[in-house]
């Protein structure tokens, strides 16, 4: 069952009606019917990895929640233990829940590795094998990844980590914590909701709020007015492109990867607000997954508004434990020996950033290019941080301001360019194909191509060009706007009914017109929901 | 005895702003409310300025303590300081 369905529509509907009419008190036991009927709507099939996730995140917690709880019992009941004495104490508990929660993590994350990687580290692996003579033929799996096994493992194993560190305590209800992992819009797509955000929001029963519910459809329309008017369209001419990108050369090929830029933000983005949407009517506000990432001024700025939970989850699960472990201090006092206060201060921060960039590109699928597009980033934003003083001082020297407008917009171009060379790699059909559009894409200075027709031959009409545009300055006045803090929905419900109607009855006729439906588009496919 | 864990709290509130101006000098840091939260400090410098912090007060942040909260504001900083070396 996709997003953009009869189907969920019905769903949706079915369990807003009985989420109202049933005691508060069970009302998350009607989300965890929709859920359960949401993932396992095409059959069982691989779906029992997502149970099984369940009771391993649900033991883990409850036995690292008995430590914590033990420990904390044990100090209050031995006030006068020393501070010394105290610390042992602490290590010692954190030595056992490190083993538990190692358990939990190396489980989850075996269910993702195996089902994800395991083909392709399999041909890597004989592949190499043969290069030394050993010819076998690579063992393969042939089984369909779990719907959302990306997302949910990461929303789930954040949990366990989270009550390991003591800022949570475990839920005592397995049905509450599956619940938690599978709740029906986010699963396939996200946002990775973290367990003290979401899980009390899903537990509580909400009353009906017709502010929320309002809301919650507006967002809903909006979201599907980006995915069917915009993310669709240009994602016929960044097919075209990455399909064929043999006969194209200079600006065409930068075109290409920009408009993805534009397609998979429209389509990501838009998925996120419908999805939110869902939420909302129930009065749940899940977490926020994009803050306008094109406003961006540096490549580092851009991953803190795009896919936020995402890096996220990969900050306060990766880069700030390795930053902080004794390993990486050790490694930072031998690189300032070698390299200097200042870069040997900064690599093992650097690692560590190299290293959550890795996962990140990783995690969107198993081939060569995520691992270039993962650490295309981090070379990126290391290299910015590096050559900071340097950069500073030739500012300084040129005499260049750096406060006024055009500087700033100059900025969030050069970002864009930057991010954009990023999507090759992750957009291309393979790596090879990737180097061979940036070759493509030097190769030639054509700026005639954007007057000459050449852009029309993309796949889209003058007419959908046209309408293209129009959605592309409606997008960007309204995010120019909550970019100066105006909040969209809050104004519109400030004006007179008879306004709001026009502009959401609007709204519905412009998508009803000119949405992408048909046989030529795949309308219910999120980008994001393959990863 | 007040005064004297006034005045030490005094002494290293003044060490911890002399840390964050030579982090950032761009950052008005006794004045700004939501220096993680605003996105002001990023992880980078979270990172630089806890290695900088365990080495001078002889104290060990830990990733638990990288709360938001712990890093807003100057205060909170100094209050996570002072709690981690009691």
């Amino acid at each position: 069952m996709t997003l953009i369905s009869v189907e969920f529509a019905l769903l949706w509907l079915a369990s807003a009606i009985l989420y109202f009419i049933f005691p508060l008190k069970y009302r998350w036991t009607v989300l965890l019917a929709a859920s359960t009927v949401f993932y396992f709507w095409g059959g069982i099939g691989t779906g029992y990895f997502m149970l099984l996730t369940v009771a391993v995140v649900y033991l883990t917690a409850r036995v690292l929640d008995k430590y914590n709880v033990e420990h904390k019992e044990y100090l209050k009941n031995n006030p006068d233990l020393t501070r010394d004495e105290k610390k042992a104490l602490k290590l010692k508990n954190q030595k056992k829940k490190r083993v538990i929660l190692s358990v939990g993590l190396v489980i989850c994350f075996a269910f993702l590795v195996f089902l994800k990687y395991f083909n392709f580290l399999s041909q890597q692996t004989f592949g190499i094998l043969g290069i030394f003579g050993v010819q076998a033929k690579a063992p393969e799996i042939d089984l369909a990844l779990p719907l959302g096994i990306s997302f949910y493992t990461l929303q789930a194993t954040s949990y366990i980590v989270d009550v390991y560190r003591g800022k949570l305590r475990a839920e005592k209800n397995i049905a509450k914590v599956m619940l938690f992992v599978s709740f029906f819009p986010q699963i396939i797509q996200g946002p990775i909701g973290r367990f003290g955000h979401l899980a009390p929001q899903l537990y509580e029963g909400h009353r009906f709020n017709f502010t929320q519910f309002k809301y919650g459809l507006q967002l809903f329309l909006w979201g599907l007015i980006k995915k069917l008017t915009l993310a669709e369209y240009m994602g016929i001419i960044a097919d075209e492109v990455f399909t064929n990108y043999n006969d194209y050369k200079g600006i065409i090929i930068l075109i290409g990867s920009m408009v993805y830029g534009v397609q998979v933000y429209a389509d990501f983005s838009g998925g996120m607000d419908m999805i939110r949407g869902v939420a909302q009517v129930f009065g749940i506000e899940m977490a926020v997954n994009f803050e306008r990432p094109y406003f961006a001024r540096s490549v580092a700025e851009f991953w803190r508004r795009w896919h936020i939970t995402l890096g996220a989850w990969m900050k306060d699960y990766v880069f700030y434990p390795l930053s902080l472990s004794k390993a990486f201090a050790s490694m930072g006092k031998k690189t300032r020996k070698v390299f200097g206060t200042y870069i040997g201060k900064m690599l093992p921060t650097f690692l560590a950033s190299f290293v959550a960039f890795f996962l990140v590109g990783i995690w969107h699928g198993s081939s060569y290019k995520y691992v270039i597009y993962g650490l295309w980033n981090s070379v990126i934003i290391s290299g910015s941080i590096l050559l900071d003083p340097v950069y500073k001082k030739v500012l300084k020297k040129l005499k260049v301001n750096t406060e006024c407008f055009s500087w700033q917009l100059f900025q969030i171009v050069r970002t864009f360019f930057l991010v954009s060379i990023g999507r090759i790699f992750s957009r291309a059909d393979s790596l090879t194909a990737s180097f061979a559009m940036l070759r493509n894409m030097f190769s030639e200075f054509n700026p005639w191509v954007l007057t000459d027709g050449t852009l029309y031959e993309l796949g889209l009409t003058a007419r959908e060009m046209f309408l293209v545009f129009l959605v592309i300055i409606v997008l960007f006045v309204v995010s120019l706007m909550q970019e100066k803090g105006m909040k969209i929905r809050e104004a519109l419900d400030k004006q007179n009914m008879l306004f709001q109607w026009l502009v959401v009855i609007g709204a519905i006729i412009f998508l009803m017109i000119y949405g992408a439906y048909g046989e030529s588009f795949n309308a219910a496919d999120f980008v994001y929901q393959q990863f | 005895m007040r005064t004297a864990i006034y005045e030490r709290m005094i002494k290293m509130k003044e060490q911890l702003i002399k840390i964050l101006a030579e982090l950032r000098p761009d950052v008005d840091f006794e004045n700004e409310t939501a220096l993680v939260t605003d996105g002001i400090l990023d992880s980078f410098d979270i990172v630089s300025l806890v290695a900088e912090l365990n080495s001078e007060f002889d104290i060990t942040i830990g990733v638990d303590d990288l709360e938001p909260e712990n890093f807003d504001t100057v205060d909170a900083m100094a209050e996570l300081i002072n709690e981690l070396a009691d």
